[in-house]
């Protein structure tokens, strides 16, 4: 059977299931009239993405400023080259993901899920080609502290963030998390690069790679408690 | 449309035409007044995208058209995607809600359909993440061989519902949108928040399962309802 037949059968199949029970489109349209009034548009994807990214770099930088710039001085020329223009792009990719996550039928640019797994992979790879020091003194209690002072900073940068997209409606919750985790995590990553002076490379590698790790899961996690409890609600209203 | 604040028009008997004003729709029930057009767009994309830009600035007329535009195909997605038409109405009426309270989202430029069938299908899967899990779930399985079954046992073509029912729910999404709401591969991927690979792919092995339903052969158990 060819593609058409299959097509002109579901033409046919569909003929007469267009019908909408007329009491049902009254009562919607009721229902919404009382709340009828202006509503202010969102900004556009690249605007509001940017913004954010601009607040991710705010607050590493911000963050690496109250508590020294010990990293950045110590790293290589070429090292800052490779770390924070990589930085950069992985903000600028979640900072879109998150967007089109909270605005419905937005382009997909790269799955939120992706983009962690490309964000540690790739900063992995870059911290690799970097760091050569494979010593490791003090390993957890160093890293420790860093993983702490990543992830102090990637939750406020989540909470700006959300701010500037409160007005936003993710469709997948979990997704939405995913992304703005992945996003404050990685401006916990960049206060750290900015910061820390502990440049071997099993510490950068594991313990600042793990912030953005860390903070993505933790906002997938939260996408999944508010899907839950706004999934309660909602079934609270229609009953 | 059915005519707001009207109380006359309590059940439901008068509707707007598409030049804003209204008639009588004796019958109860009605359809958009374009019969069944199915495959292609029954409203230009700019046409629906300026009423959207109008409902956002407060236009009730505008809702109201909207609401009347596409609701049947709205309706029709979430018939084909359960198989109760209450559970239906229901959710038609859950997502216009939800439409209404995002409405801000909607960026004017942008195709609408997409923005429109991503807010559906959350509510959707929302509502069923919430039944289908206990008892839906279990019935579903029970009658899908029976509903597979009857397009193979009688010549008359099947509805839209039953011929469907045996794809998966993400094909079968896929399908509807593609080719009854006729929206594109790039629409759908947005609406499905996913790629247009996967939904061609998504598209491609739905019909290799309608050709095989259509040419008579009998659905197994296994094969019916698995991840796409």
């Amino acid at each position: 059977m060819k593609e058409q037949e299959i097509d002109e059968i579901l033409k046919r199949a569909s003929k007469g299931s267009e019908v909408v029970d007329a009491s049902i489109l009254s009562r919607i349209a009721k229902s919404i009239e009382p709340a009828m009034r202006p509503v202010r548009p969102l900004p556009s994807t690249w605007m509001l993405a940017g913004g954010l990214a601009l607040l991710c770099v705010g607050v590493a930088v911000g963050g690496a400023a109250k508590l020294g710039f010990h990293g950045i001085e110590k790293l290589s020329a070429s090292g800052r080259g490779a770390i924070f223009p990589a930085l950069l792009i992985f903000v600028g990719l979640a900072a879109v993901s998150w967007v089109s996550e909270m605005i419905p039928g937005s382009r997909r640019v790269v799955s939120p899920a992706v983009l962690l797994a490309a964000g540690c992979a790739g900063m992995l790879a870059v911290f690799a080609g970097v760091f050569h020091d494979y010593h490791a003194e003090h390993f957890v209690a160093a890293g420790v502290v860093c993983l702490v002072a990543g992830l102090l900073h990637a939750i406020p940068t989540g909470l700006i963030c959300w701010l500037v997209l409160r007005r936003g409606f993710a469709v997948d919750a979990v997704a939405a998390g995913l992304a703005a985790g992945t996003l404050a995590g990685l401006a916990g990553l960049g206060m750290l690069e900015l910061h820390c002076a502990n440049l071997e490379a099993p510490h950068v590698m594991v313990w600042h790679t793990a912030v953005v790790l860390v903070s993505g899961l933790v906002g997938a996690a939260i996408g999944w408690v508010v899907r839950s409890r706004g999934g309660n609600d909602r079934a609270a209203v229609t009953r | 449309m059915v005519v707001n604040g009207d109380k006359s028009a309590a059940n439901g008997v008068c509707r707007m035409t598409v030049d804003g004003s209204y008639e009588r729709a004796d019958t109860g029930r009605f359809d958009t007044g374009e019969g069944a057009r199915p495959f292609y767009r029954m409203y230009p994309d700019s046409e629906l995208e300026k009423l959207m830009t109008r409902y956002q600035q407060g236009d009730f007329a505008a809702a109201t058209a909207l609401i009347d535009r596409l609701s049947p195909q709205l309706h029709r997605f979430f018939v084909v995607q359960s198989t109760c038409r209450g559970d239906a109405d229901d959710l038609l009426q859950e997502t216009w809600l939800r439409i209404h309270s995002v409405r801000h989202t909607y960026r004017s430029g942008e195709p609408l359909l997409p923005w429109l069938y991503a807010i559906a299908r959350h509510i959707r899967i929302d509502h069923f993440r919430k039944t289908i899990r206990t008892a839906t779930r279990e019935q579903r399985l029970e009658e899908m061989p029976e509903v597979a079954a009857a397009i193979g046992d009688t010549g008359d073509a099947p509805d839209l519902q039953t011929m469907l029912a045996p794809l998966p729910e993400s094909q079968r999404e896929v399908i509807e949108m593609m080719k009854i709401a006729g929206m594109s591969l790039e629409e759908v991927a947005r609406a499905t928040s996913s790629t247009v690979g996967s939904v061609k792919q998504k598209a491609h092995r739905a019909y290799e399962k309608l050709r095989e339903r259509l040419n008579g052969m009998r659905p197994t158990k296994g094969s019916m309802g698995g991840p796409s």
